[in-house]
């Protein structure tokens, strides 16, 4: 309970003790936290505890270092980056980079159709929608103008409709909805 | 030191400047990589992605950052691209993650000759990463903060302040009983 080391340091000089225990305290500050020491048991307890503990981690972290082919291993892939390409590795290059662009492509003009396509058949069915409001609307007068006879035609038009927007969107020619990079 | 490497740089003798950035650099790359991967092998492969990639940019650097910084910076990137390679979906500031879980058990299966080490290296695990990182190249660079701060890219301060908090809380977990005891 009395352990002056659990109680911490002076909080004015938390930061001072452990740079002085680094060895990093400018030397001005450095005597000045000295004379506190001298006369703070607890910051002189705490202080001690805490280079002791320094001085455990410091031995307990693994001091690793390159290996001995470090050298000759960078050198050689340095070389084989230097030296000019063959034939062979050329062509190889160039049918990687082709493969990647036509894969990049054609991920493009999959997306770019799916949401076409998306898009123009929820323009359609908005349009049909918005039509069906105006048709009920007005479907008194015109059954008396074309005796009903409209009905039929009207549909399979708004169907061809929807049907070559779906069409035009995934052959990817409708650019005015925005869809298209 | 520096200085030969640039004069060379600016005079575009990049074959020769990498000659002498090699013997001067890779020392304190592959630490720096070592903080951040924990792991002698993948550090040292990691030192030599750099490297590699150091020599091929070289002719595109322009000297406005200092060469040390653009180095340390191609070698952070070139350790957090093997972080998420080897797993995309941890989460390195958790001390709870899996990545942390898998590091405490390898200290866990090494030599068992020193408990107290052991426990020591386990409790730095608990740490957040960016401390775990300023903790292990502190030791490594000889308690600089100057070479930590240059190599993590941080401010002194920061650096400081990182060390000061990591070193307390591993104090205070190193000796639980004590502090419940008080």
């Amino acid at each position: 309970m009395n352990d002056p080391t659990l109680m911490g340091p002076c909080a004015d000089y938390e930061h001072d003790l452990v740079e002085l225990t680094d060895g990093a305290l400018p030397r001005e500050r450095a005597g000045i936290v000295q004379a506190h020491l001298a006369q703070c048991a607890r910051c002189k307890a705490w202080t001690d505890a805490f280079a002791a503990f320094d001085a455990r981690l410091a031995t307990a972290l693994p001091q690793p270092v390159l290996s001995p082919q470090f050298d000759a291993r960078l050198r050689e892939r340095i070389a084989t980056l230097s030296r000019p390409a063959t034939r062979g590795e050329l062509r190889a290059r160039l049918e990687h980079e082709h493969d990647d662009l036509i894969g990049t492509l054609a991920r493009a003009a999959r997306r770019r159709a799916v949401l076409g396509a998306a898009g123009s058949v929820a323009a359609s069915l908005c349009v049909l929608v918005a039509m069906r409001d105006v048709l009920a609307q007005h479907a008194a007068q015109l059954q008396a103008v074309a005796g009903g006879a409209w009905v039929l035609p009207g549909a399979l038009g708004a169907l061809v409709v929807v049907g070559a927007l779906a069409w035009s969107a995934r052959a990817g020619t409708l650019p005015l909805l925005g869809f298209s990079r | 030191m520096d200085d030969g490497i640039e004069q060379h740089l600016a005079a575009g003798r990049h074959a020769r400047a990498f000659d002498l950035l090699v013997p001067a650099y890779r020392d304190r790359v592959f630490r720096l990589s070592y903080s951040i991967l924990k792991d002698r092998a993948a550090a040292e492969d990691a030192a030599q992605e750099t490297l590699v990639r150091v020599w091929k940019a070289l002719p595109g650097f322009d000297g406005r950052a200092a060469l040390g910084t653009w180095i340390y910076a191609i070698t952070r990137n070139t350790c957090l691209m093997e972080l998420r390679r080897r797993r995309p979906q941890v989460s390195f500031d958790d001390p709870d993650s899996a990545e942390a879980q898998h590091a405490a058990e390898s200290i866990a299966t090494g030599p068992a000759e020193d408990p107290e080490r052991d426990n020591l290296l386990r409790l730095l695990e608990t740490l957040p990463r960016n401390q775990q990182e300023a903790v292990r190249l502190f030791y490594l660079e000889d308690r600089s903060y100057e070479a930590v701060a240059g190599q993590l890219g941080m401010p002194l301060g920061t650096v400081k302040n990182l060390l000061h908090r990591a070193r307390k809380r591993l104090m205070e977990l190193a000796r639980p009983d004590e502090v419940k005891a008080a």
